[in-house]
């Protein structure tokens, strides 16, 4: 298979603003700015090739949606090199863009205001779809996402897991080559997570779309991505199958492993904890 | 030209959401104004004693105060301007990054879009008074007024544009919106017409590219202006574009450099 996305020493750091508490510190600061500069991605070499579900996960902070954000172009890297579908992400072209799609489960990004099917319609015409085709596409995939009644209700008067079914028919109507998936299913109930991992795996076998997935429910891992990549404070510290990462978790990441913690949800749990506290190996497992 | 209708449309389907706000906006807040400035006007003329200021009657700056507020609603931006500020510092900016049409565009569509609907609706009114009230008015000047109030709408799009970009390096960028339109307020001639002011201010004001914002269109559709200083307009509001829009790419560009994808 083809490589879709290529990355090569890619790093990003954010700046930020830092003060000490106090009226004083912030008349101090008001004059002189102290920033501290934190590495959120530390050089990183990748190769995804077409067609995987890559499942990226990592504690709060570990550089995952960093890393997720420079390959779909939303921000720029600091370091390194990228290409994704022979594109550098951020330059953002057009030809780019109509290729990919990125769903962020916390940021809305239909349009709140309007019911979900105008907002589809506005969509069909930035991305140039034939009007037609378009409207069943949409009508589709709602039905595949059991949304149906909802397409015609204001977005902001829908519930969370309505919307965020809706917003995967948004991020799909284009049928894009790479799907960046930032947490679908966040805050959603055990039924509609459900729902949402069903109509992807289907999705995939349909469509063949390379998918970038994030998660912090280790069941959307588990059931639908081909290749798991740890991070782990900015950096891949294993690359290889789920069933892999289980087998090999207690020798090289430094786990300890009980004999019945065998499932996957329970070793990454293992894996947070050590990470939290500082403490696991920067060995890379092998895959 | 397709996803720029869609977005004009999504403007107007936006808005019709919200009836009350939609009507406040193009209807109630000009007449407030327009009823305020007409009553001031009169008031001015009536207490000096006089017919006449600065070479024209009392019509004229009743015509002048009627038209200005309704033509200084449609030319000013607030709404669109805050929205991509708040796109911008909350991270919704997103939403577009992702799409094949850029920020400026699609806003700029959105508000050609909002505007015509608005001024479809909220240049009816004056019209319509100064027809009843027998007020200056040059019927075959209307069109061209059209024309003039859209292109400096670029204008205003592209300085609300540079404003917003703001908004990727500092937190609270709004109140910079405030000011300038404040700012804009007096130098478009919405309070008072451009040509009372003293030499060299007048010379400047009436030539900046704000001053199409009202008082070209207004004093053009008044009759208090000729036909080569209208169309001399048309060059300032391009010379301001391009200043301003060459700050805005600028800014822009810095911008997205800075952005973390999450808001500024």
């Amino acid at each position: 298979m083809s490589v879709v996305i290529e990355t090569k020493g890619l790093s990003r750091e954010y700046k930020s603003y830092r003060r000490e508490e106090g009226a004083w510190n912030a008349v101090k600061g008001f004059f002189k700015r102290q920033y501290e500069i934190k590495p959120a991605l530390k050089p990183t070499t990748l190769t995804i090739e077409g067609g995987q579900i890559v499942g990226l996960v990592g504690a709060n902070g570990a550089g995952k949606t960093t890393l997720l954000k420079i390959l779909s172009g939303l921000i720029y890297p600091t370091g390194g090199e990228v290409s994704v579908l022979g594109y550098k992400p951020f330059e953002r072209k057009s030809e780019f863009l109509r290729q990919i799609s990125i769903l962020l489960g916390q940021k809305a990004q239909l349009w709140w205001d309007l019911p979900a099917a105008d907002s589809f319609n506005l969509l069909a015409n930035i991305y140039g779809l034939d009007r037609i085709q378009a409207k069943k596409d949409w009508l589709h995939l709602a039905e595949q996402l059991d949304c149906s009644a909802q397409l015609h209700t204001q977005l902001r008067r829908l519930s969370l897991g309505e919307r965020m079914k809706m917003e995967i028919i948004g991020s799909l109507l284009h049928r894009p080559k790479v799907l960046f998936l930032d947490e679908p299913t966040i805050g959603l109930d055990v039924l509609a997570q459900n729902t949402i991992r069903v109509f992807l795996a289907e999705y995939v076998k349909e469509h063949q779309p390379t998918i970038i997935l994030t998660s912090h429910y280790m069941d959307d891992i588990s059931r639908l991505a081909d290749r798991l990549l740890l991070i782990g404070r900015g950096e891949i510290v294993y690359d290889g199958t789920v069933d892999g990462f289980v087998r090999h978790a207690e020798q090289h990441l430094k786990l300890d492993i009980q004999s019945e913690e065998t499932d996957f949800e329970q070793v990454i749990h293992k894996f947070f904890e050590k990470e939290s506290s500082g403490r696991t190996a920067r060995r890379p497992l092998p895959t | 030209m397709r996803r720029n209708l869609a977005a004009a449309r999504l403007a107007v389907l936006s808005q019709l959401e919200y009836r009350i706000n939609f009507l406040i906006d193009a209807v109630l807040q000009p007449v407030i104004s327009s009823a305020i400035e007409v009553t001031l006007w009169a008031a001015i003329l009536s207490g000096m004693g006089t017919h006449q200021l600065g070479g024209y009657g009392r019509e004229y700056y009743l015509a002048y105060a009627l038209w200005a507020t309704f033509v200084g609603r449609v030319t000013i931006n607030w709404m669109y301007e805050f929205l991509m500020l708040d796109e911008i510092d909350s991270g919704r900016v997103n939403a577009i990054l992702m799409r094949p049409i850029s920020f400026y565009e699609f806003y700029l569509s959105q508000f050609v879009g909002y505007k015509l609907f608005t001024a479809g609706v909220g240049l009816f009114l004056p019209f319509v008074i100064c027809l009843t009230m027998g007020l200056p008015l040059e019927i075959s000047r209307i069109p061209w007024m059209l024309v003039s109030i859209f292109y400096y709408l670029v204008f205003v799009h592209t300085l609300s544009f540079t404003v917003a970009c703001c908004a990727f390096f500092l937190n609270r960028a709004h109140s910079f919106t405030g000011i300038k339109n404040m700012a804009i307020w007096v130098l478009a001639g919405e309070l008072i017409p451009l040509d009372l002011y003293p030499e060299p201010f007048r010379t400047w004001l009436i030539h900046s590219p704000f001053a199409s914002g009202v008082y070209i269109p207004v004093g053009y559709v008044t009759g208090r202006i000729g036909h080569e200083l209208f169309m001399q307009s048309f060059l300032s509001i391009t010379a301001g574009t391009v200043v301003a829009g060459g700050m805005g790419v600028w800014l822009w560009r810095r911008g997205l450099r800075a952005y973390t994808g999450t808001g500024a």
